[in-house]
């Protein structure tokens, strides 16, 4: 499951947390997860659907740059993301 | 940016993601051409049904983050009857819904299930109700909802004939769904690129002033939408206007 991973197990550790609360988040709303890929891919996002998915099932680890992002479409969509 | 703390996420708390969604069943009670389908398949129901001496009041109610919501009916005192029997939050039309199939009520004073709602219809003169749900295939949930003033107001052959009708509605809907959606996936798409083709530009300024990588431009870019809560793309479209002032950027694609 993180085969994907090359940083060191406590920095694994951070990531894993941070991604389950990404996937919380997500199931959570009612927002498909292409809208959010979208809006994501709009933002500069360089993961593509296939992973993106992976990674919003906790089944993949995707740079903190990406995640970054990814955090950011959530922000900006959930504050009424009219673009 | 490095380091996968750097950008700590808000609490879920924070965010009323709920308000955000859209589904479906958003296009559906927002979409005027659905509205205008139900409104028409309500009217066309109770025309079809009505008799001399047996008016047929006919509304669509849909199930939305399952609270449901009257979006259309044949007449003002359907739509008062949809309303009603949502707000006490049960009744047949309601059961029909959950349970994906017609649902008859002969004679109102023989229920003896929901029975508040069941009173109050009554006190506004409704003795039988139908209620057939409209199949859209899990894409939304519809119900369309008949009421007479009389007790056995439905023969079996009414039954049969708004079945039928309901399910050729459903299946246009159904199309008229799918369409929707893919405009919207469209219009998404096009929003998409014109947001990325700001936010790359201003990408590659950052990395020319500062001299750095592109995971580093993004890094400051998206700090400084966060500190100051301004959307990235509006960001990016100040750094690009305070470099060479100009004010619009558009994506270079035809739609």
């Amino acid at each position: 499951m993180n085969a994907d991973w090359t940083g060191d197990p406590d920095q694994l550790m951070e990531a894993d947390e941070q991604r389950r609360d990404v996937a919380r988040r997500f199931r959570s709303t009612q927002v498909p997860m292409i809208k959010l890929w979208t809006y994501y891919y709009g933002l500069g996002g360089d993961a593509d659907e296939m992973s993106f998915d992976a990674y919003l099932n906790e089944a993949l680890h995707l740079p903190a740059s990406q995640v970054a992002l990814i955090a950011t479409a959530m922000r900006e969509l959930s504050a009424g993301g009219d673009q | 940016m490095t380091g996968s703390g750097e950008q700590p996420l808000p609490e879920p708390g924070d965010l009323p993601l709920e308000a955000m969604e859209l589904s479906l069943q958003q296009l559906v009670l927002e979409s005027p051409d659905i509205k205008a389908f139900l409104t028409e398949l309500a009217v066309l129901a109770s025309k079809r049904l009505s008799s001399p001496g047996n008016r047929i009041h006919s509304g669509v109610t849909v199930l939305r983050q399952k609270r449901p919501q009257a979006v259309a009916a044949s007449d003002a005192a359907a739509q008062a009857l949809d309303e009603l029997q949502n707000r006490f939050g049960q009744g047949p039309c309601l059961t029909a819904l959950r349970q994906g199939s017609t649902l008859l009520v002969p004679d109102l004073a023989a229920e003896d299930r929901w029975g508040p709602y069941v009173r109050t219809a009554e006190q506004h003169g409704v003795s039988s109700i139908l209620a057939v749900p409209l199949d859209l295939a899990g894409d939304a949930e519809a119900v369309l909802n008949l009421y007479s003033g009389r007790s056995n107001g439905f023969s079996g052959e009414d039954i049969t004939t708004v079945e039928s009708f309901v399910a050729q509605a459903a299946s246009s809907l159904r199309l008229i769904l799918r369409i929707s959606q893919l405009k919207e996936a469209r219009n998404d798409l096009t929003a998409a690129m014109q947001s990325r083709t700001v936010i790359d530009m201003a990408i590659g300024a950052i990395m020319a002033q500062n001299r750095c990588d592109r995971e580093t431009a993004f890094g400051i870019l998206t700090r400084a939408s966060s500190t100051r809560n301004i959307k990235l793309r509006e960001v990016a479209a100040t750094v690009i206007t305070s470099i060479s002032g100009e004010q619009r950027i558009t994506a270079h694609f035809d739609d």
